[in-house]
């Protein structure tokens, strides 16, 4: 026998009710056994919203502050299995039929939903109504103390592994309040703090962090601050001056590179930028140098239509003859 | 990082004739056996045991094969063993095409057989099925349905087989299973051992009274095991110097010469070199195996036991470190072929190529409590990184004074193949055995691996660590949760539980109090049952299956006079496993969050869907994998669930004991029972449907943990591990990604000493990405030297069942 598709909805749940005064910030994502963001063993707090417009961005839901609905293709059972129930949730009608996908499993045709993204107001009914968590509502608010209870959960990897914890983004000084209260928070309870920032913030704002802030991983896209702007959306000056300031400060840096092809993967680029690191001194702890990747396509398609941008990664080859360049200054240097 | 050695031309010949051989099985050892049991028959059983396995090893086939470094197979024709006896139960002359060798061959194509090489001769296979049709009635089957226990068959009767019919047959674990005392053996010498038990005799003479009888029949009994072991091992010398003459290079001559004069003297005296010790431990356990296999006999503190000689050798120069591991490399090797094939359900649960042999490393040193770990210690497990060898499974003990180089080493083996070494925590056990199952500290320090993950001591136990669990009834935990909110129905099969612990249905709860105390009536009542099962088979044991050819080497058997079965050894146990119960917790789990808590759905509509099979109610089912908080995910709500049931598991065993021993031990592993228990499991509350596998052993559900390694560690360790004295597998898959370079490997090693300081008592790991193993699915023949591990072994990828595969490719994958 089968039963009727029941009228249940799925329970509000989470942090998001009954907040307190405590400041309150927006995350995308925590993610456990961290180990590519800092040292050790660390947990990293994702927070939504980013000043910047990166085109070669892998995380483009941090880039936005507003929660947005998102649609995952891969989860949706399609309409044969839950109806329309999404679909009927809308008030706005931005929710339709949309492209059949194969179950990979059995090769059986599963008519998807299609999300009309001028029409939609991101209000999340229908992801309310969606069990498959194809649809979700990316983005949620912690208060500081949600948050650190949470990030101090795996204190004891921390400890073991001299890790911590690492405040990402988007741009974490964009919730600068909220970060601010929760790196105290952490050093209070003898978590090794690291920031990563685009460092695009007014130094007033900046300094704030700089009392609970162990090390910092510091974004440097490209020295030449016309280009900069024409691509990244800002100009490079205050980046360049915060991350003086923090050295004069005598705070700890490990500078990130994103090394992106027909921007700033270029070897003057590069040697202007190491140029810089080996100014900062013993600042700077390490240079990274992050080759261009492809990986977040996948992410562009669960919030928007739009084309994505497409590079050709940087070659193996090409990215150690820029470590060599690094390299020939003095710094320590690590691909990736 | 730790890089390994090369290996030798030699070894690399002898791994490829191992990892290539064809296991030919054949009658010859079963046609010993049974003139054997008719010269015998009119024995006392501790007698006819060590007579019988006399009059085979005088006779069996012998053979040395090429490269060899250790000698000593398992009784046929051709290399290691192979188990014609279980194979002839297939339509072998039907379903096997014949080769041009005039064998026929297992087919290849068969995922049945799982692409094992695997052939036996036509007349074998006829005279096999003889042998056992006469041996079977020579001893006749034991517990005949004509005396079972009053009531058991409204326990039968709750069985679900695979074709979902009523009843069935509990499964009996014999006891066995076990870690011989090789260091004794080895220490002592068959011919002392022998001489102890002559001295009481002769003492006695013509005067034996009380109980001293059945001393006399234990003492006599192990003199003729000792003439046994001293057979075998001569036949072999005799072999050796037989190639010896033939040999036309000198240099092999004089190995084999060689070969012959150690075997000659171990065969009564104690070693004197690294090569006898080694020789002299695997003969035992060729010996061991030639009467009453009880299946799995591992190899102990390997390390230990032969470092001493090491030393020795090389203090006087008689060897080189090279060729120490040249020695290891061969002897593992060897060990590898004591695998004598296996197909179909039985295969699929114990593991293809799995031959028990499992050895433990490192450690603490008995006496001192430091840690022990030694240069062999290392090149076991060079052994097998660089060999690509998945069995035996190896066992690191790790204490907190572990050297880095060797966590180093093993994190480098485990990224090598795959979930090697397994990691397993002194602090926790050492302890916990002292005060769980009452041993001198001393004798804690010095316990051992077996099997899957079962602790055991050092050739001082007798531990019959599957004496009893409520698999070998053939229900299981999850399907007791079913049972409890469904009127004690077992809806695979309808068959209702007797009145008396039958609770109602989930819609006439009203709590979930009412939920865990139905659910509480049904498992103590089978849990109980089984132990009784365990009880009546262990009470006939002395009398059935006498082992003295183990307990000759069993601490407390020779001072007592009495045999491991009947409670010879120092220390007596019994226990069983519950794999995969993050199912059932993960179930009682669904049912408080949306029965009871959120009011989701009611009862009536909840017991449906699962009777239902979840058909018709998809929305409901992504409620619950979507919604309900799962085990694994360090969310207390689930994780309180898991604690539940491990308690109510370990306080139902407090009360259970046998005429041999009141100490039940409790574990979590279980190969890959997962997936056969899976099967004739109906659908659970959390989301899992009829047939699908169940968690297995220790691990959360497959795909069910999303929040990385360290909240699975977490909530493992919620629970007190160290009441699971029987053992526990927590298998995390973690990809390759995180492991980039030294760093990688250095925070892997740190997240097991914080989960170790955390409580946690073993964790292995598998370090393979889901795209690999598809690619290695669709193209096995790329991807022979891909190996991976699951709950307690280790297999190569390509060499399991599709449903095997995509088990495990289903499972979580820690990606960074």
């Amino acid at each position: 026998m089968s039963a009727p598709v029941p009228s249940f909805s799925r329970p509000r749940t989470g942090p998001d009710t009954e907040k307190g005064r405590e400041p309150t910030g927006r995350l995308y994502d925590i993610q456990g056994y961290s180990v590519q963001d800092g040292p050790g063993i660390r947990t990293t707090a994702f927070l939504k919203g980013c000043p910047l417009r990166c085109p070669w961005c892998h995380s483009p839901e941090s880039q936005l502050y507003k929660k947005q609905l998102s649609w995952m293709a891969v989860r949706c059972l399609g309409v044969d299995v839950c109806g329309t129930r999404c679909i009927d949730a809308c008030r706005k009608n931005a929710v339709e039929l949309g492209k059949v996908r194969e179950n990979p499993a059995d090769g059986a045709k599963i008519r998807m939903i299609h999300v009309k993204r001028e029409l939609c107001d991101d209000c999340g009914e229908c992801a309310e109504r969606c069990f498959a968590g194809a649809l979700y509502l990316c983005g949620r608010d912690y208060t500081v103390g949600e948050l650190t209870e949470r990030l101090l959960r795996d204190k004891s990897y921390y400890d073991m592994s001299g890790g911590g914890v690492t405040v990402s983004g988007g741009e974490p000084l964009t919730q600068i309040d909220f970060v601010e209260s929760v790196l105290r928070r952490l050093k209070e309870n003898g978590v090794h703090t690291a920031l990563d920032t685009t460092g695009y913030a007014k130094w007033e704002v900046l300094e704030r962090t700089v009392p609970y802030t162990d090390l910092y991983l510091y974004d440097l896209k490209h020295m030449d601050s016309r280009k900069h702007a024409a691509v990244v959306k800002v100009p490079n000056e205050p980046i360049l001056e915060n991350v003086r300031a923090l050295a004069a400060r005598g705070k700890k840096l490990q500078i990130r590179i994103p090394v992106i092809p027909r921007f700033n993967a270029d070897e003057e680029n590069i040697r202007a930028t190491a140029a810089l690191c080996a100014e900062l001194g013993e600042a700077v702890t390490l240079v990274q140098l992050l080759p261009y990747h492809n990986w977040g396509v996948s992410k562009y398609l669960r919030i928007s239509d739009e084309p994505v941008a497409e590079a050709v990664p940087p070659s193996d080859e090409y990215m150690a003859k820029l470590k060599d360049i690094v390299s020939a200054y003095g710094l320590p240097v690590t691909i990736h | 990082m730790y890089t390994f050695k090369p290996y030798t031309e030699r070894v690399a010949r002898l791994r490829d004739a191992v990892r290539d051989r064809l296991m030919v099985a054949d009658a010859v050892k079963a046609r010993l056996e049974l003139e054997a049991q008719k010269k015998y028959v009119k024995y006392p059983p501790m007698l006819q045991k060590p007579y019988m396995a006399l009059y085979v090893l005088e006779r069996m086939p012998l053979n040395i094969q090429e490269d060899e470094y250790f000698f000593g197979g398992l009784g046929n024709k051709g290399w290691g063993g192979a188990g014609g006896a279980m194979w002839v139960m297939m339509d072998i002359e039907h379903t096997w095409p014949m080769g041009e060798d005039g064998l026929y061959h297992a087919p290849d194509d068969d995922p049945f057989y799982s692409h094992q090489r695997m052939a036996i001769a036509p007349e074998d296979v006829k005279e096999l099925r003889e042998i056992s049709k006469e041996r079977m009635q020579l001893s006749g089957g034991f517990m005949a349905a004509d005396w079972l226990p009053d009531g058991v068959e409204e326990l039968f009767a709750l069985q679900a087989n695979p074709s979902g019919k009523k009843g069935g047959w509990p499964v009996y674990m014999p006891p066995g299973h076990l870690t011989p005392g090789y260091q004794n053996i080895l220490r002592e010498g068959y011919g002392a051992i022998r001489k102890r038990a002559q001295d009481w005799l002769d003492a006695r003479k013509g005067n034996i009274m009380g109980d001293d009888i059945g001393k006399y029949m234990f003492y006599k009994a192990a003199t003729v095991a000792c003439d046994g072991a001293i057979t075998l091992t001569r036949r072999y010398a005799d072999l050796a110097r037989e190639l010896a003459e033939k040999a036309s290079d000198p240099a092999k001559k004089a190995e084999y010469l060689s070969r012959a004069e150690s075997l000659d003297h171990i065969a009564t005296e104690t070693p004197r070199t690294f090569w006898e010790a080694c020789q002299m431990a695997m003969m035992y356990n060729v010996f061991l195996k030639a009467e009453n296999d009880p299946g799995v006999t591992s190899l102990g503190r390997f390390d230990q036991y032969t470092w001493p000689y090491l030393k020795a050798d090389l203090e006087a120069g008689r060897i080189t470190l090279d060729e120490a591991q040249e020695y290891v490399d061969g002897f593992f090797l060897k060990i590898n072929t004591f695998y004598g094939g296996g197909f179909g359900k039985n295969a699929q649960t114990t593991g293809i190529g799995n031959s028990y042999q499992h050895t433990t490393i490192g450690g603490m040193d008995p006496a001192t409590g430091e840690d022990a770990v030694n240069p062999v210690s290392y090149m076991v497990l060079e052994t097998m990184a660089r060999l690509d060898l998945h069995d035996p499974t190896i066992s690191l003990r790790v204490t907190k004074n572990t050297p880095k180089e060797m966590w180093d080493c093993a994190m480098a083996a485990s990224t090598r193949v795959g979930g090697l070494p397994l990691l397993q925590n002194d602090e926790v056990i050492v302890p916990a055995i002292v005060r769980e199952l009452g041993w001198t500290v001393e004798d804690a320090r010095n316990f051992a691996f077996i099997g899957c993950q079962e602790i055991t001591g050092s050739g001082n136990d007798y531990p019959a660590p599957n004496g009893s669990a409520m698999g070998h009834n053939g229900i299981f935990w999850a399907i007791a949760l079913d049972m409890a909110i469904n009127n004690g129905i077992n809806p695979i099969n309808g068959a209702q539980c007797p009145e008396e612990i039958r609770s109602g249905y989930l819609y006439e709860m009203k709590s979930m109090d009412e939920v865990r105390a139905a659910f509480e009536k049904i498992t103590t009542w089978m849990m109980t049952w089984s132990a009784t099962l365990n009880n009546l088979t262990e009470h006939e044991y002395p009398r059935l299956f006498p082992f003295p050819n183990l307990s000759i080497s069993t601490e407390g058997c020779m001072e007592s006079g009495k045999d491991v079965s009947e409670g010879g050894a120092k220390y007596n146990s019994y226990g069983g496993t519950a794999t995969g119960l993050a199912t059932t917790a993960d179930s009682l789990t669904a049912l408080k969050y949306v029965v009871f808590d959120k009011k989701i759905a009611t009862g009536e509509e909840f017991l449906q869907a699962i009777l239902d099979n979840w058909e018709g109610h998809e929305m409901l089912r992504q409620i619950v994998l979507n919604t309900v908080p799962h085990f694994g995910n360090n969310d207390p709500y689930a994780d309180e669930e898991m604690t539940y049931v491990q308690d109510l598991y370990y306080n139902i065993t407090r009360a259970f004991s046998t005429c041999r021993c009141s100490t039940y031990k409790c574990g979590t592993f279980g190969a890959s029972d997962h997936v056969v228990q899976g099967e004739i499991t109906w659908a659970t509350p959390d989301g899992r449907k009829t047939g699908e596998p169940i968690a297995d052993a220790c691990s959360p559900a497959q795909g069910r943990d999303t929040n990385g390694p360290t909240a699975v560690l977490t909530s493992a360790t919620k629970f007190d591990q160290s009441r699971l004295m029987d053992g526990m597998a927590l298998n995390l898959k973690i990809h390759p990604t995180s492991l980039k370079g030294d760093e990688g490997i250095t925070k892997l090693e740190n997240l097991t000493k914080a989960y170790f300081s955390n409580g946690g008592m073993e964790v292995q790991y598998n370090v393979v990405d889901a795209e690999t193993l598809r690619k290695a699915q669709a193209h096995p023949e790329n991807y022979h030297n891909l190996v991976v591990r699951i709950a307690g072994f280790s297999a190569y990828f390509v060499d399991m069942t599709t449903e095997m595969q995509n088990d495990i490719i289903s499972r979580a994958e820690h990606t960074v």
